[in-house]
């Protein structure tokens, strides 16, 4: 019984990395109407590029802030030159696009570091243990989740109390509208993506430590991720926080009281949700 | 006579935005009735409920004597209602024909056969150019509909109306847009290929109403003002102060 | 002058004569291909049922060919003595099972949602497949025999490559002309309704959700067969015939032969496995070179090798074509 509160945490941490995965999905799709398929592979982006990066400096604080960085502009660059280009042909092209760079990342993932796992070590600080309540807790994984935190609450202040937030909100309800109001919809809407993409990739190089750094790491998380936004509801941000720490949950607590199902447990459980509340926990009705 | 259709006490509300706040009508078989009122009155919506595309949120709707309120789109079709679009609402990338006819085989039953082909079928596409003919697009038939006129467009949208053979015919707007010469050539057609059947239809242009309804019922703000004979809401003064005025 | 019909028939007389042809002309090595060839252009030309004619993007589909693939797997090795036939019966009959189960939970939802769902849903039956080693083989998989077909009056057997190639283009053959003629028929274009207008489509006496029902199901049993036959021709199956990559293949496949015309898909199938019999050899990422022209055709060129095709030869005789398959017997092949 005393492995319950450990388990907890490897729930929350690991419901941290979901939510910084999903949050990205859920507003980009939410706002665009675009399932981004890329996304996860973006996340794979973001551990690679840390892998390398880590590899040259050691210094893990500076893969935090470059590799999101490198994303944030890959992201622009996709959606404003690639995207746009193929909305005029409707959901199907865009839903297509995103699939094929999807493929085409992975495998050029394979093609420059090869098709086989890849052992990232921090070192460190953030490598050690800490003591507390009778249990010794590695100190990484309540980073990941300290993480998760910060930018969640910095996405809420964001969302809620700033004018940008009122006009991303908006967006999302209604998109035309805003347009209609003078804002540019357009810009805002390669910032959001840009935005999730830099988030996704963040999740990556935190990932890369505690998961396995391997070219099969895209599909790993991604499905996790959709299943998160189903349950959370689309473009709700706060669907994407009590989806991610229940599925974190989820998945923690299943390997140990369900080991046979527990694979099966996420896609039970977003099988509920469909047949219950199909647009999610806290999405609107489309 | 029993009245065909009968829309009792119609309310609708959209998430807090009451659109129909209580509408009755009746309309006998055979019938040329027709709905107007100033924009955002809730024709359209009022439409939607008899055709089955949305739920009332209370009232009910009598066809035949009998309730259709919770009947879904496809049966109430079969059933004998039909209803055109205000927004030319076709299937963009097929002909004319592919069009038509996709009404017409649904009315024959050849909807989901796996084996039998509409080409084959002589019935359906005599029937098919028959509908083409009366709405004036005989010519026209092989073209897709992307390259039809805005004026031919519309005479699709109420050549697809009619091919389900329906007893109840609602129109939403045909005439919109159209220019006057259209407009009189519509008239027309309307007048013609609606003969022996019940009409109900939504109209702005009051030369078509006054040239085609038998009854006129004026929507204002969700409710009907007043039912009644052309002549007499012609001269009513209640619906001069809401509508007639304003034009 | 012979009518377009008759012509049409008269081209798959043809092709059909030269695929008898075939084994006394080409090498045992491109026999193999070509057989492989005749099992995924089913495949595609089933997907394209889907994606093309009914504009629904599934990224699920390698369930029905893997359920295909396993169930013939399975039931030959736990049925010793069943026959071919009755193994690929079995196939199909698991997958319009499946199919119909599976239809009736997604396709209540629409567009990018049904997309996702797909994708989980084909991921669950891939993470079954690896872990129920006692039924599937997990990782290592499922060798057969391909059993000899018994006629009554004689024995032909099936050991050899072209016995095979020969009840593959007959069986598979079959199929896929039967998919050209559905086509045609009223279901084949109610699924046109589907795409265009699938609203009107109720205003008009059609029931929407038993059209994407049967249409879904159809196809996951076409897929089914494919998945059959995948298995008797490699005699092994794995959990690779049932992965989300097994999907990817068939929309690859699909998409750069062309969404637009009914033979898009075939010819995609034909250029997807002779570049990957032909580039594996050369480069270890000849799928990086496959995505890039997905890329690409996504970007530019939607129609896909079929666009390509028919612009040039409208381009000699003047015509213009809209992009989008049409069961009409007017429009081009």
């Amino acid at each position: 019984m005393s492995e319950v509160p450990v388990f907890f945490l490897h729930g929350l941490a690991y419901a941290g990395l979901l939510f910084l995965v999903s949050a990205g999905l859920t507003l980009v799709f939410g706002m665009m109407n675009v399932l981004n398929f890329a996304h996860a592979a973006m996340y794979m982006l973001g551990a690679y590029f840390s892998f390398t990066l880590l590899r040259a400096t050691g210094q893990f604080w500076l893969c935090l802030f470059v590799c999101p960085l490198l994303l944030f502009i890959i992201g622009a660059l996709v959606e404003r030159f690639l995207l746009r280009r193929v909305h005029a042909y409707g959901h199907l092209h865009e839903l297509l696009l995103t699939f094929g760079l999807a493929y085409i990342i992975t495998e050029l993932v394979k093609l420059i570091w090869g098709n086989f796992p890849l052992a990232v070590n921090i070192g460190g600080f953030l490598g050690r243990t800490v003591e507390f309540f009778g249990m010794i807790y590695p100190i990484y994984r309540i980073f990941i989740f300290v993480c998760a935190v910060i930018v969640g609450l910095t996405m809420a202040a964001i969302l809620y109390k700033t004018r940008l937030g009122i006009i991303l909100r908006a967006a999302v309800n209604d998109s035309e509208m805003v347009n209609a109001l003078g804002f540019n919809v357009p810009l805002v809407f390669t910032g959001v993506f840009a935005f999730g993409a830099a988030l996704s990739g963040l999740a990556g190089v935190i990932a890369g430590p505690l998961l396995t750094t391997y070219p099969g790491m895209a599909h790993e998380i991604l499905i996790d991720a959709f299943v998160v936004i189903v349950v959370g509801g689309f473009g709700s941000l706060g669907g994407a926080v009590v989806a991610s720490l229940l599925i974190g949950e989820l998945q923690s607590f299943g390997v140990l009281l369900f080991p046979k199902l527990s694979l099966a447990l996420v896609y039970m459980l977003m099988a509920a949700v469909l047949i219950i509340k199909p647009s999610g926990l806290f999405g609107e009705k489309q | 006579m029993t009245d065909y259709l009968q829309v009792q006490n119609i309310h609708k509300d959209f998430s807090g935005l009451k659109v129909l706040t209580g509408v009755d009508f009746a309309v006998r078989e055979k019938q040329r009735h027709a709905v107007i009122g100033p924009n955002g009155a809730g024709k359209t919506t009022l439409f939607n409920i008899i055709s089955g595309r949305f739920k009332a949120s209370s009232g009910a709707i009598l066809f035949k004597g009998q309730d259709i309120s919770g009947t879904p789109t496809h049966v109430r079709n079969r059933q004998g209602v039909a209803r055109s679009f205000q927004i030319t609402n076709v299937f963009q990338e097929l002909t004319v024909f592919e069009n038509i006819r996709s009404g017409v085989r649904s009315r024959k039953g050849l909807r989901y056969n796996f084996f039998r082909k509409p080409d084959n079928d002589r019935r359906i596409n005599e029937r098919t150019e028959a509908i083409a003919e009366e709405v004036g697009l005989k010519g026209v038939m092989h073209v897709p509909v992307s390259a039809l006129s805005y004026g031919q467009q519309r005479a699709l949208e109420i050549a697809i109306t009619l091919s389900t053979e329906p007893e109840l015919i609602l129109l939403d707007e045909p005439t919109a847009g159209m220019t006057r010469e259209e407009t009189a050539h519509a008239i027309n057609m309307i007048d013609r290929v609606t003969a022996g059947r019940t009409l109900v239809i939504i109209e702005h242009d009051m030369d078509v109403v006054f040239s085609l309804a038998d009854t006129i019922s004026v929507l204002h703000y969700g409710k009907i003002l007043v039912s009644d004979i052309p002549e007499k809401i012609r001269n009513d003064q209640r619906v001069k102060d809401a509508y007639l005025g304003e034009e | 002058m012979i009518s377009q019909k008759k012509a049409s028939y008269l081209f798959i007389a043809l092709l059909f004569a030269l695929g008898v042809l075939m084994p006394f002309v080409v090498k045992k090595y491109h026999l193999n291909m070509l057989t492989e060839i005749i099992i995924f252009a089913l495949y595609a030309v089933s997907y394209n049922l889907l994606l093309g004619y009914a504009g629904l993007l599934s990224f699920g589909h390698a369930m029905f060919f893997g359920m295909g693939a396993f169930t013939v797997a399975v039931s030959l090795i736990h049925f010793p003595g069943l026959s071919m036939w009755n193994a690929v019966l079995l196939a199909i009959a698991m997958t319009t099972a499946v199919g119909f189960v599976t239809g009736g939970f997604l396709l209540r939802h629409k567009g990018a949602y049904f997309a996702l769902l797909t994708l989980a849903f084909n991921s669950l039956f891939y993470a079954v497949a690896t872990k129920w080693h006692k039924i599937t083989g997990g990782d290592d998989g499922l060798s057969i025999t391909r059993p000899d077909l018994h006629l009554g009056f004689t024995t032909i057997k099936m050991a050899g490559l072209t016995n095979f190639y020969y009840v593959t283009l007959l069986v598979i053959g079959a199929a896929i002309v039967f998919c050209w003629y559905f086509t045609k028929t009223a279901m084949g274009q109610t699924v046109l309704l589907m795409r265009e207008n699938e609203e009107r489509m109720k205003f008009l006496g059609y029931n929407t959700n038993i059209s994407r029902l049967i249409l879904f199901t159809f196809t996951g049993a076409l897929a089914g067969l494919a998945g059959a036959f995948y298995t008797l021709h490699f005699q092994f199956v794995s959990q690779s015939a049932i992965s989300v990559d097994m999907t990817t293949t068939v929309l690859l496949m699909t998409f750069v032969g062309g969404t637009g015309t009914f033979w898009g898909p075939i010819l995609g199938a034909f250029v997807y496995i002779i570049l990957q019999n032909y580039l594996s050899d050369i480069t270890d990422r000849w799928p990086l070179f496959m995505g890039l022209i997905f890329v690409v055709m996504v970007l530019v060129i939607p129609g896909g090798l079929s666009q390509i095709i028919l612009s040039i030869r409208n381009l000699a005789s003047g015509k213009r074509n809209t992009g989008k398959p049409v069961a009409a017997e007017e429009s081009s092949s």
